[in-house]
C-alpha cells in the first residue's frame, strides 16, 4: 500500500488528525448511504458561505478564505461529497446561522460587521461541544449495537448515523479548501513543488511556516 | 521474425512479474509478445496526474458519493480517490463474488500495479524459506535462500533499490543505492530502540524501489525528487515500474510486441504433447476471440488471475483446470495482515523540522518466534511507519475562529510518530477462490468467488503487533501512546499470494521448484499465485527475482529442448 495512504492511517486511527487524515470529512465517514439530492445552492448562499469562511480565515498579510474562493468549494464538496443526512444539515446552517446573528446583533449574519460575524461564531462553540459529545455517544451506542447484531449473526441490522453538526462541516470545508487551494498554499505556507532532496534533520524557530507540495 | 500470431513465449499480464518476464525473455533472445487486458498506458506522456497541483482536483483529490457507489470494494480504503482512479480496475466491469470479505484492488492496465504500488523492497530470508517444513504449516518450499540470492542481485542491480546496510539475520541486506535518510526523531527512536532491546530489535530506512544514484544501464531514469506524487505515475522514472524499467528494456530488443486489451481466458492444451499450443483472447472492447501460439506461456496475470485462467484451461481433462491435479489450484489463498499497531507524541524537537517528501518510512524487521524468542503463535511480523510534524489537518483545541487559527495552522505542529505492523498469514487449505457458478462478467467470463479469512495463529499475532509497538515508542520515551487496530479484510493489504503454490511433489503443490505447471511443463507462473508462504515482509521484490529465475531457466530448457 502507499506509504503516504499508512501514515494518514496511523493518524486517523489514534484522532491525530482531523481533516485531511483519513480522506476528508462527514461525506466519506458513511460509504453506504445513498447520494443526497437536497444540495442545491444559490449564488447568495455561495457569498454567504464566503462571509463565514473569511470570518474563520480572515484576510491578514496572508490571502483569506473568500479570496481562495472557499464558499464555491463549500457547495461542489457538500453537494458532491456529503451524505444526505449531513447535506441537510448544512444547508439549514444558514438559518441557525442567521438566527443566531439576529438574537445577538439584531440583523442578518451579512450585515454583520467582522468583529460582530466573529462574535457569532464564537457563540456557537457551546452548542457545537455538547453536540459533539453526543454525537460520540450516539456512534458508540450504535458500534455496540452493530457488535451485538453480528454476535447474534443478524446480518439485516443497519447502522442509523447522526449528521455532523453544521459548523463543524463549515469549519472543516474552510481549513481544507484554504489549505489545498493555490492561494492558501501559495501565499500562507512555503510551497515546494519539486523539493528534489530530503533533509530530515532541518533546524525550525517558531514562526516559520509549513512547507506542502502539490499533493 | 514471428508471424502475427505465433511467437516464441507469451506473457500474460504486464505489472512486475509480466515485465520481468518480457524483458528477460527477450533479452535471451525469444520472439515474445506480452498480452494485458487493459488499456495502454505510456510512460510520462499519459501520467495525467504527476504534475496536476491538488487545487485542480474540484474534490481536492477526495471521493464522492457517485464513486463511492460506483466502487463497492474501491470504497473500503484508500484507492478510491480522484487522482488516480483510472489506474484502479472498475468494479462494476469486473465484479467478483463473497463468500467471505475480501478487498480486492486490482490495476487493468499496461504496468498493472507497478504504477501503484507501495514500493517497498525486500529479500526474504533462510528462516522464511525453511518456515513451512519446520513448523509444518503449508508444504516445504522446494528453494532455499541460495538458490534465489543470485537473481536478488540481478533484479536489484537492474530495478534500483534504496537502502541502508545492515547486515541482519532475519532481512539480507540488498544491492543497494544510496539510502533514503531518516529523520532526527526516527534516528533518536531507533537509537532507543537498539539499547533497550540490546540490538535485538531494529528501526531502519524502509527500503524502496527508489532511484537515489545514477543506474548506468537506464539513463532515462532520474533520481527521486521527494513529491510523493509516486502513485499517479513519476515522470522522472524515479521508481520502479514496467513502463519505468522493464518495458523500455524489453523493447530495446526488438523482439517484444505489446498486445493491449486482450483478456486471456484460457490456455490451448494439446493433449498429444502434453503442453500448451498457447492461448485463446477476449478482445475487451470487439469482444472477438483470437489465438495465439507459441513454445512456452509464462503467467504472470496477478496471483488470482493467473490462477483463474488456469481453472478455465484444459478443463475437458482436468474439470477443475490445468494444475488442478493436485486439488491445491485456487488454494492457499493469502495476504498480510495489518492495520493494527501504536503511535504517540514526541517531546523536545521542536526546533527541529525536515524538507522533502520522502516516499518512505522506517522499517522495523521482524523479531518475533527468533532465537531464543518462543511465543504462542508461529512465524512473525514487521513495522512500516513514520515520524512527522503535525500539519494543517490537526485539531487545535484553545482556538475556534479567526486570523490566530489560521496563524497558527500555518505553522507545523507537534511531532508524532506510528506505526502499523504487516503479520504473515499462514497458508490454510480451506481459505480458497474459485469460480463462481452463476456470475458473469461482461465478457461472458465466470469471476471469482473468495473464500479467505484469517485465523487463530494470525489473531494471536495481532495481540503481539499492537502491544510490541506500544512497548516501543513507551521504551523510546513516547509520550501519550495510543495502540490502534483498526478493521483488517483479506484482500486490504494487496498482497494476494498463494494459489497455484510451489512445492515438491505434484501431490500437493501447483508448481515445481522452477514454476512450472506439474502437468505442463511449458507453462510458467511467476507472480504472487506460485508462493508457498509469505514471510512477512512484501512480496514484490520476491516476484521479480522468481521471475527472472524462472525465465532463464526457461530458455536454458527451450536450447535442451526439454519443453
Amino acid at each position: 500500500m502507499d506509504r503516504r495512504e499508512l501514515l494518514k492511517m496511523v493518524a486517523a486511527a489514534t484522532g491525530g488528525v482531523v481533516i485531511g487524515g483519513e480522506f476528508f470529512l462527514a461525506g466519506c465517514k458513511n460509504p453506504d448511504a445513498g447520494v443526497g439530492t437536497s444540495a442545491t445552492f444559490t449564488e447568495s448562499d455561495i457569498a454567504f458561505l464566503d462571509e463565514v469562511a473569511e470570518t474563520i480565515f480572515p484576510k491578514t498579510n496572508t490571502p483569506g478564505a473568500k479570496e481562495a474562493k472557499v464558499g464555491q468549494f463549500m457547495t461542489v464538496m457538500v453537494k458532491d461529497c456529503y451524505t444526505e443526512d449531513n447535506q441537510k444539515a448544512f444547508h439549514e446552517g444558514q438559518a441557525a446561522i442567521n438566527a443566531a446573528c439576529k438574537k445577538m446583533h439584531g440583523h442578518d449574519f451579512m450585515k454583520a460587521t467582522p468583529e460582530h460575524k466573529k462574535a457569532v461564531l464564537v457563540s456557537l462553540e457551546p452548542e457545537v461541544k455538547d453536540y459533539l459529545a453526543k454525537r460520540k455517544e450516539f456512534i458508540k451506542e450504535q458500534d455496540d449495537l452493530e457488535k451485538k447484531a453480528q454476535a447474534n449473526g443478524d446480518t439485516n441490522f443497519e447502522k442509523k448515523t447522526m449528521p455532523d453538526h453544521y459548523f463543524t462541516m463549515m469549519k472543516q470545508l474552510t481549513i481544507l479548501g484554504y489549505f489545498t487551494s493555490k492561494e492558501g498554499r501559495t501565499g500562507a505556507t512555503r510551497y515546494e513543488p519539486v523539493p528534489g532532496k530530503y533533509i530530515g534533520d532541518l533546524d525550525y524557530k517558531k514562526g516559520d511556516k509549513i512547507f506542502t507540495s502539490l499533493n | 521474425m514471428a508471424d502475427n500470431n505465433t511467437f516464441d513465449a507469451i506473457v500474460v499480464g504486464s505489472g512486475i512479474s509480466g515485465g520481468w518476464a518480457a524483458k528477460e525473455l527477450t533479452e535471451r533472445g525469444l520472439n515474445t509478445i506480452m498480452l494485458e487486458r487493459g488499456f495502454d498506458i505510456k510512460h510520462g506522456k499519459d501520467y495525467e496526474a504527476s504534475n496536476k497541483p491538488v487545487w485542480e482536483y474540484p474534490h481536492r483529490g477526495g471521493k464522492t458519493q457517485k464513486m463511492i457507489e460506483d466502487y463497492p470494494h474501491l470504497k473500503r480504503d484508500y484507492p478510491l480517490n480522484e487522482r488516480n482512479l483510472h489506474y484502479w480496475a472498475s468494479d462494476k466491469d469486473n465484479p467478483y463474488t463473497e463468500t467471505k470479505r475480501f478487498d480486492w484492488f486490482r490495476g487493468y492496465h499496461v504496468g498493472g500495479r507497478s504504477l501503484m504500488w507501495g514500493r517497498q523492497s525486500y529479500r526474504w530470508s533462510e528462516t522464511d524459506f525453511e518456515a513451512n517444513a519446520k513448523d509444518g504449516h503449508g508444504t516445504d518450499w522446494p528453494i532455499r535462500y541460495k538458490d534465489i540470492e543470485p537473481w536478488y542481485t540481478h533484479v536489484e542491480k537492474f530495478a534500483g533499490i534504496q537502502g541502508s546496510y545492515e547486515n541482519l539475520p532475519l532481512l539480507p541486506d540488498s544491492h543497494f543505492l544510496p539510502a533514503m535518510d531518516l529523520n532526527i526523531v526516527e534516528k533518536d527512536v531507533a537509537a532507543k530502540i537498539k539499547a533497550h532491546y540490546n540490538n535485538k530489535r531494529t528501526l531502519i530506512i524502509g527500503r524502496t524501489a527508489h532511484i537515489t544514484g545514477p543506474l548506468g544501464h537506464s539513463p532515462q531514469r532520474t533520481n527521486c525528487q521527494y513529491r510523493d506524487m509516486c502513485w499517479n505515475g513519476c515522470p522522472f522514472g524515479a521508481y520502479f515500474s514496467t513502463q519505468s524499467s522493464t518495458l523500455p528494456a524489453a523493447m530495446a530488443t526488438g523482439k517484444l510486441t505489446l498486445g493491449i486489451n486482450s483478456i486471456v481466458k484460457e490456455i490451448i492444451y494439446d493433449k498429444e504433447t502434453r503442453k500448451a499450443k498457447g492461448v485463446r483472447v477476449i478482445d475487451a472492447e470487439t469482444m472477438q476471440t483470437k489465438e495465439y501460439f507459441s513454445k512456452i506461456v509464462f503467467l504472470c496475470a496477478s496471483a488470482f488471475n493467473s490462477a483463474w485462467v488456469l481453472m478455465n484451461s484444459a478443463t475437458d481433462i482436468w474439470p477443475d483446470g490445468l494444475g488442478s491435479s493436485s486439488g491445491e489450484l485456487g488454494h492457499n489463498a493469502m495476504d498480510h495482515h495489518f492495520r493494527v499497531g501504536a503511535s504517540g507524541e514526541v517531546e523536545g524537537y521542536d526546533n527541529k523540522y525536515y524538507f522533502g517528501n520522502r516516499p518512505t518510512g522506517f522499517y522495523i524487521p521482524r523479531f518475533r518466534n527468533f532465537g531464543d524468542d518462543k511465543r504462542d503463535y508461529v512465524r512473525g511480523f514487521g513495522y512500516q511507519g513514520g515520524a512527522s510534524r503535525n500539519g494543517w489537518g490537526r485539531e487545535v483545541k484553545e482556538l475556534s475562529v479567526g486570523a490566530e487559527l489560521k496563524d497558527a495552522l500555518c505553522e507545523p505542529g507537534g511531532w508524532r510518530i506510528g506505526s502499523t505492523a504487516f503479520g504473515e498469514m499462514l497458508p490454510y487449505h480451506e481459505n480458497k477462490i474459485s469460480l463462481s457458478k452463476t456470475v458473469k462478467d461482461k465478457w461472458g467470463l465466470p469471476v471469482l468467488d473468495m473464500d479467505v479469512e484469517i485465523k487463530d495463529n494470525e489473531r494471536k499475532m495481532r495481540v503481539d503487533m499492537k502491544e510490541d509497538m506500544k512497548e516501543m515508542l513507551e521504551v523510546a520515551g513516547v509520550k501519550n501512546v495510543n495502540a490502534f487496530e483498526s478493521d483488517y479484510a483479506p484482500g486490504m493489504g494487496i498482497h494476494e499470494m498463494g494459489t497455484a503454490r510451489m512445492g515438491r511433489d505434484p501431490k500437493n503443490s501447483v508448481l515445481n521448484g522452477n514454476n512450472q505447471v506439474w502437468d505442463c511443463k511449458n507453462v510458467f507462473v511467476t507472480d504472487g499465485a506460485c508462493m508457498a508462504s509469505t514471510a512477512c515482509v512484501n512480496p514484490s521484490l520476491t516476484y521479480m527475482a522468481l521471475t527472472a529465475r524462472a525465465a532463464a531457466f526457461a530458455v536454458d530448457e527451450l536450447k535442451k529442448m526439454n519443453v
